[in-house]
């Protein structure tokens, strides 16, 4: 249960401007790469096979945007556990070549509790030069949404 | 083959084009299963913290690996010489998925000429057909340059 007056967020509910701390993922060795294809299934050759990377004008395989977009989700959670991710949309700005990291933050853009505690979230990868790799949005609301109203 | 025809490529999968040009194709529905152990291999080398009954919301692109899925898709790419290379991915959930629970698939690919992209869309649902999630997936479709092309 959620214990606050009706129509009130409790104290800890976030506002518009809090940041969700950044956190390193990586660095994705090829060897991780290898591991994400089997579990994931996407083995394209552009992620395995320097010269199929090569052939499509990067410099090495690139990091799977799948495996880089899968961070914000312990991101978030491990912000708030209280959090159910209804939406995440994400666009894939640049590649991250294998062997790099990146560094995931987040911001909350609006925050609501009536009539459902939602939250909107800006989220950001970044590759090793700071460079803007992943640029998402999330609406997460809280789990017990249905008990609050 | 051009990168983009799925006038053909359902014409191979022997599925029937709906009416007119670049028509989004769209697959019969597929069963699936969160099968325990591949949710926890899928959570290891994702850096999920999630355990017991949790399935990580990017789990269901594992799907589109799927042969059925990953078939069309190949031939929508056009073969040998092109790359997918995803662009935008979007996931909206309407309930959360449950480890070992039977699912139901709906696709849906549609491909653009230009640039050269396929869009695929995908609705998981229970087996009762309540809707949990829907998936947007765009891929961007890269020609290979080989060595001798430079």
């Amino acid at each position: 249960m959620i214990d606050a007056a009706p129509g009130a967020p409790p104290p800890d509910w976030p506002r518009a401007g809090d940041e969700i701390g950044a956190q390193n993922f990586g660095p994705f060795a090829q060897e991780a790469l290898a591991r994400y294809a089997a579990v994931s299934g996407d083995d394209n050759p552009l992620h395995l096979d320097p010269e199929a990377a090569k052939a499509a004008g990067l410099a090495g395989p690139p990091v799977h945007g799948m495996l880089m977009l899968s961070c914000f989700e312990p991101l978030i959670m491990g912000w708030r556990r209280d959090l159910f991710i209804a939406r995440l949309s994400a666009k894939f700005l640049r590649p991250v070549l294998a062997g790099d990291g990146i560094r995931v933050m987040g911001r909350v853009l609006r925050s609501a509790w009536v009539p459902k505690p939602e939250l909107i979230l800006r989220l950001t990868a970044r590759g090793r030069s700071d460079d803007l790799v992943i640029l998402a949005e999330a609406a997460v609301q809280h789990k017990n949404a249905n008990l609050i109203s | 083959m051009t990168a983009c025809d799925p006038a053909q490529a359902a014409a191979a999968s022997g599925l029937a084009p709906e009416p007119g040009e670049n028509a989004p194709v769209r697959l019969p529905a597929i069963e699936v299963r969160t099968e325990p152990d591949e949710v926890t291999g899928f959570l290891r080398e994702t850096g999920g913290i999630g355990t017991g009954d949790f399935v990580p919301l990017t789990f269901p692109f594992r799907w589109l690996a799927l042969p059925a899925i990953r078939g069309l898709i190949l031939q929508l790419t056009g073969g040998e010489g092109f790359l997918p290379v995803h662009e935008s991915q979007s996931f909206a959930y309407e309930r959360s998925l449950h480890i070992n629970t039977d699912y139901v698939l709906d696709v849906e690919i549609e491909a653009s000429e230009k640039p050269p992209r396929l869009i695929l869309k995908m609705v998981v649902s229970t087996a009762g057909g309540e809707i949990c999630a829907r998936l947007e997936t765009v891929l961007r479709i890269v020609r290979l340059v080989a060595e001798t092309d430079i």
